[in-house]
């Protein structure tokens, strides 16, 4: 498949992955010609130069939820159907216009298509759950230097856009059900960070004392008569204690508060709407957060693990119960926030780390790693009822990119979706790392071509 | 974030200093708070934070009224206070004499020397990451050998609770896990990489010879007598051709121990057009120079065997070199790093270490080659022993402590204008290397070495105007938040409510504190304990680092996590309850802060804690005990190393 540079990657085994900032002159010219109009010099990082030319960020919505489908689902059984005998009659397999959609296996999603875009088009760069989940988040490679001090993409949007939050009572960037390691703010200031949660309905953790308010109080007044000299005014430890100090009052601050208490209290009626699971109390809390406008504008969501090697089709383990509970929890988040209006700035992303084989299952009767994958878009204005990309008749390769990049969508080109959705620049290089190389938001290129949003999902 | 609320509540308590009660707080003004967006909005929320701040201190004054409690117009820093006038501060090694030279010449005067209070519980927690028993506070104190300074630092030095520390800070360095982004270590590897660890500082082995080891290892992953072979498992990069797993080798290494991860750049490219303005030796280097180091790792193996029956440890990884053969091939055209390509007829490239070292023949042993020029490499005994530094002092004499600069270390070579010499006190880093060396590398000698000086044991108060022009001066002792485990077992240690954690396998038996647990994934049996020691960021030993960053989940659990709760309570405590048994209440407020605080409370503290006891009896002088118990594991001189 070649770009529409004519430089044709498929020849290459394996794939690429590393800023390659010397192109070729011709190559080099080319694409000032595509992007450019008018003469630039070329430095020493000529793709800086050309990706920070003339573009503007969508800027439609102001708020992100991120679904991150830990373990990597089966592309060709979830947004891209490809059916062949092995596919479950259950399944259902039915055409929405031109969409093709397995309506029995997820319904109320189903129902939702219209508001949603199937991005098909994507590759993932390393079938290697750990490295991949990790790239996704992070939006680069976690194996190159940078990473050590990359923030996750939820961080860079706490950056960006809390400084416009009147209301900051809570954190911007919450991660729901993380388990285990996500990537955390990187080298931004620790308010960046994610806040972590495991939501079951019953409040946020450690915002009453169990001894009880009475005595929380009555605790509270003596901590603070006797640190007071630690907390305000000529502090003889220093600066460190004084910037823990104001993360205690934001703390409390969130104790026995009833606005909090109602994005993280829900009854059981509302946990059995969305399908009573773990996932369902995620895009819960999720809606509740963003709908409270108390600050948070990103909140990512893990829910695994897809990772079906074996027996991917037994109708009561595998995917269709996972599938299920995804159904009903995102089906009815997208119906809830269609209702009250809030899709409209609120960006949604479900995506995997990597795609599944393609094809008649393995011999154990699943489906192994595989780099074609797809990526589920809502939201923030974003035209639905429609795939953009598609690939061939089994899901094995990409053959139409659906974007005028033209080529295979990135986890980099994901991340600079999310942020030009949001109002961000993606092209942004901050200069304040400790490297002191520059840290750009996005890298910038492949060995071929600029990353960049897919602006096409919005039609 | 919080400036507004900070001046804020100063104005409360300054009013509740003169003995005004609540009316005069609301009116205390926000003027100097300036949100213009939506001013009513901004208002009537801090009106409502006002409210409950107001509300919650005259609760409290209302609780202690007519006790004849006096609320001083401040507590006065008394306790942090007391201590000798910094005037004469002898000068006991090159170290102070490097520090208070420079600080003389520039004159800046230095924080004063800590009281015995403060030095006691700082060189406990950062030699062992123990707060002292109550008890050995009070001896220490009493204890009037002028010498009993010393005599602490080599007891701490040689006890156990000195091991579990130090193999938990190598574990961070040598990044010992069970599962991480590219490793499937496993449990059975994770347990003898530690055990090699362990045994290593029991037999107080020089760490020339532990990062020889590491490097050169050869073995089965899951055997103890072979543990040292879990490192070049580090290497292991997938998706990729087999240089990668060199140049991962070779990253990892001269991190580690030489302080330079700028080779992971130069593995892709050259130095020119990348590290001109950040690394001197670096811009220099071109790829070609780092992947004839990596060339060492050039017959580095790494089989895996199959999970499967009638296997001999399954799982696990045999370490070991191909010979003859290796060298590192340019004929790679997919994976983590560029192209590598032959230069012009070159097809292969065979080791060369950074300093012209004579090259390995073929019937050497290759990575041993590296090891022992790696060990004789300068940058050796300079990462270390700034590494050491960093630990101790905070800040690294080069920091970032990865970053370290070959071309811009001598203080007899300094680099050509406008380059500087990187290290703060590039003397004083070169003989502290000098010295490392002449102790034989020995971790014990050079820690003491450095706590043994006066600029260790300097205070954390400064008197005079503090300007961030003196960080690099270590004119003070800066304070340190305390690792979660440092934080769960000072907890643990003050209430003596220990718990026991099953660790993840069958080889490691529970243990009960949390500088015992093999890796921050553990304990994976107890989610809550993990969530508690998580909310202090222990980083994963992978791509997440270890940080120091405040949090509110961290205030959020201490003020009201079960782990807190459950052990501030008489019923559950022993020390709690022995507490509970003094009758005089200035003793038993002094006990607490003994206990929790590793000092003794200012008069004016051990007024207030006595008032709230005073009168009380039973249960209620119980509760009262537990409310000084919380308070006291909230206070930010317990968070704190100071």
């Amino acid at each position: 498949m070649k770009d529409r540079f004519g430089f044709d990657g498929s020849k290459m085994t394996g794939s690429f992955f590393w800023n390659r900032p010397q192109l070729g002159r011709r190559m080099f010219f080319r694409h000032m010609a595509s992007a450019v109009s008018g003469y630039f010099l070329m430095p020493s990082r000529p793709m800086e130069t050309i990706a920070r030319a003339a573009q503007t960020p969508k800027g439609t919505a102001k708020k992100c939820i991120f679904i991150l489908m830990a373990g990597a689902p089966s592309h060709v059984d979830t947004f891209d159907l490809k059916e062949g005998p092995w596919t479950p009659a259950a399944f259902n397999p039915t055409s929405f216009g031109d969409v093709r959609f397995p309506q029995g296996l997820m319904p109320k999603i189903a129902g939702q298509l219209d508001a949603i875009a199937l991005l098909r088009s994507v590759r993932s760069w390393a079938a290697v759950h750990q490295l991949s989940q990790t790239w996704v988040q992070i939006g680069r490679n976690p194996v190159n230097g940078l990473a050590k001090i990359a923030p996750h993409i939820g961080s860079v949007v706490s950056l960006e856009l809390r400084q416009q939050d009147r209301d900051k009572t809570l954190p911007a960037f919450f991660s729901l059900n993380a388990g285990g390691s996500v990537a955390g703010a990187g080298y931004l200031p620790p308010e960046h960070a994610p806040f972590y949660v495991s939501p079951n309905g019953a409040g946020l953790p450690n915002t009453t004392h169990r001894d009880g308010a009475a005595r929380f109080d009555s605790r509270y007044g003596l901590l603070m008569d006797l640190d007071a000299d630690l907390r305000y005014g000529q502090n003889p430890l220093g600066p460190a204690p004084v910037e823990m100090s104001a993360f205690n009052l934001d703390a409390v601050k969130l104790m026995y508060n009833s606005d909090v208490d109602q994005i993280f209290n829900f009854s059981p009626d509302e946990r059995l709407r969305y399908g009573n699971s773990t996932f369902g109390n995620a895009c819960i809390t999720a809606r509740n957060l963003l709908h409270a406008n108390k600050g948070t504008h990103f909140v990512q969501i893990t829910f695994g693990s897809w990772d079906h090697h074996t027996n991917i089709y037994a109708p009561n383990t595998q995917l269709t119960p996972m599938a299920r509970q995804f159904d009903n929890a995102l089906g009815t988040l997208l119906s809830d926030m269609r209702n009250d209006g809030s899709l409209n700035e609120t960006l949604i992303v479900a995506m995997g780390e990597f795609g599944r084989t393609v094809g008649p299952p393995n011999q154990t009767n699943g489906r192994d790693h595989f780099l074609q994958q797809s990526a589920l878009f809502a939201g923030a204005g974003i035209q639905g009822g429609r795939a953009v990309g598609s690939t061939d008749d089994r899901g094995f390769d990409t053959i139409d990119t659906g974007w005028h990049r033209d080529r295979y969508v990135r986890p980099e080109d994901i991340e600079a979706t999310i942020y030009s959705a949001l109002g961000i620049d993606w092209t942004t290089v901050r200069h304040d790392d400790p490297l002191g190389r520059g840290f750009e938001y996005v890298p910038f290129a492949a060995s071929q071509d600029l990353y960049g949003p897919v602006h096409e999902l919005w039609g | 974030m919080g400036i507004c609320r900070v001046k804020f509540a100063l104005a409360i308590l300054a009013t509740c200093a003169a003995g005004a009660v609540a009316q005069e707080v609301r009116q205390a003004s926000v003027a100097d708070c300036t949100f213009s967006a939506d001013p009513d909005r901004f208002l009537s929320q801090q009106g409502r934070i006002r409210r409950e701040i107001s509300d919650r201190v005259a609760k409290f004054h209302r609780t202690y009224a007519g006790t004849g409690l006096v609320f001083a117009d401040s507590a006065g820093p008394e306790a942090l206070t007391r201590g000798e006038a910094a005037t004469d501060i002898p000068q006991r090694n090159f170290i102070d004499a490097e520090i208070f030279g420079k600080l003389k010449k520039l004159g800046v005067a230095p924080a004063p020397l800590t009281t015995d209070e403060e030095f006691f519980r700082r060189i406990n927690l950062d030699l062992t990451g123990r707060i002292p028993s109550a008890d050995d506070v009070r001896a220490f104190l009493a204890d009037s050998n002028p010498g009993k300074r010393d005599a602490v630092i080599d007891r701490l030095l040689y006890s156990d609770e000195f091991v579990d520390r130090w193999k938990m800070w190598l574990g961070d360095l040598m990044q010992v896990t069970s599962a991480s982004t590219n490793i499937a270590r496993q449990q059975q590897g994770r347990d003898s990489f530690n055990a090699w660890i362990f045994q290593s500082l029991m037999d107080v082995k020089p760490l020339k010879d532990l990062a020889y080891e590491a490097v050169s290892a050869s073995g089965n992953t899951y055997k103890d007598a072979e543990g040292a072979a879990n490192f070049p498992l580090n290497a292991s990069t997938p998706m990729g051709p087999i240089q990668d797993n060199y140049d991962t080798m070779l990253a990892r290494t001269a991190s580690t121990f030489l302080g330079m991860a700028y080779y992971d750049c130069l593995l892709c490219h050259n130095g020119r057009g990348h590290l001109d303005q950040i690394s001197l030796w670096g811009s220099k280097v071109t790829r070609t120079d780092a992947e004839q180091m990596a060339a060492f790792f050039s017959r580095l193996r790494l089989p895996r065997r199959p999970i499967a029956q009638n296997v001999e440890m399954p799982g696990s990884w045999d370490v070991y070199d191909q010979m003859p053969g290796g060298g590192y091939d340019l004929n790679t055209n997919y994976g983590n790093r560029p192209i590598r390509a032959p230069i012009g007829t070159l097809r292969s490239l065979t080791p060369q270490y950074r300093l012209g070292d004579k090259p390995p023949t073929a019937g050497d042993n290759w990575r041993e080659a590296f090891a022992a020029s790696m060990v004789k490499d300068p940058m050796f005994a300079r990462n270390i022993v700034n590494r050491l530094w960093k630990q101790l002092f905070s800040l690294g004499l080069v920091d970032p402590v990865d970053t370290m600069d070959p071309k811009r270390l001598d203080p007899a070579n300094p680099p050509p204008a406008p380059w500087q010499l990187q290290a703060t006190h590039p003397e004083l880093l070169e003989k502290l290397a000098a010295q490392f060396v002449g102790m034989n590398y020995g971790l014990r000698e050079m820690l003491r070495f450095m706590v043994q000086s006066s600029a260790y044991q300097l205070s954390s108060r400064y008197s005079g105007e503090w300007k961030i022009d003196y960080v690099p001066l270590f004119a003070r002792h800066y304070p340190r938040r305390l690792e979660g485990e440092e934080v769960h077992d000072a907890i643990a240690k003050a209430t003596g409510v220990l718990g026991s954690y099953v660790v993840y396998g069958d080889k490691t038996p529970p243990v009960s504190w949390a500088m015992q647990l093999p890796e921050p994934a553990e304990p994976r049996s107890n989610g809550a304990v993990a969530a508690f020691l998580n909310s202090f960021l222990r980083g994963n030993r992978d791509n997440q680092q270890r940080s120091q960053a405040g949090s509110i989940l961290q205030q959020l659990a201490l003020m009201n996590d079960p782990f807190v709760l459950n052990r501030t309570k008489v019923s559950a405590s022993p020390t709690l309850q022995s507490i509970a048994k003094i009758s005089s209440d200035d003793a038993a407020a002094q006990e607490i802060f003994l206990t929790f605080l590793s000092r003794n409370p200012s008069d004016s503290e051990r007024q207030r804690a006595a008032a709230l006891l005073k009168g009380a009896s039973g249960a209620a002088r119980n509760a009262a005990i537990e409310d000084l118990a919380w308070a006291a594991i909230n206070k930010l001189d317990f968070l704190f190393s100071y």
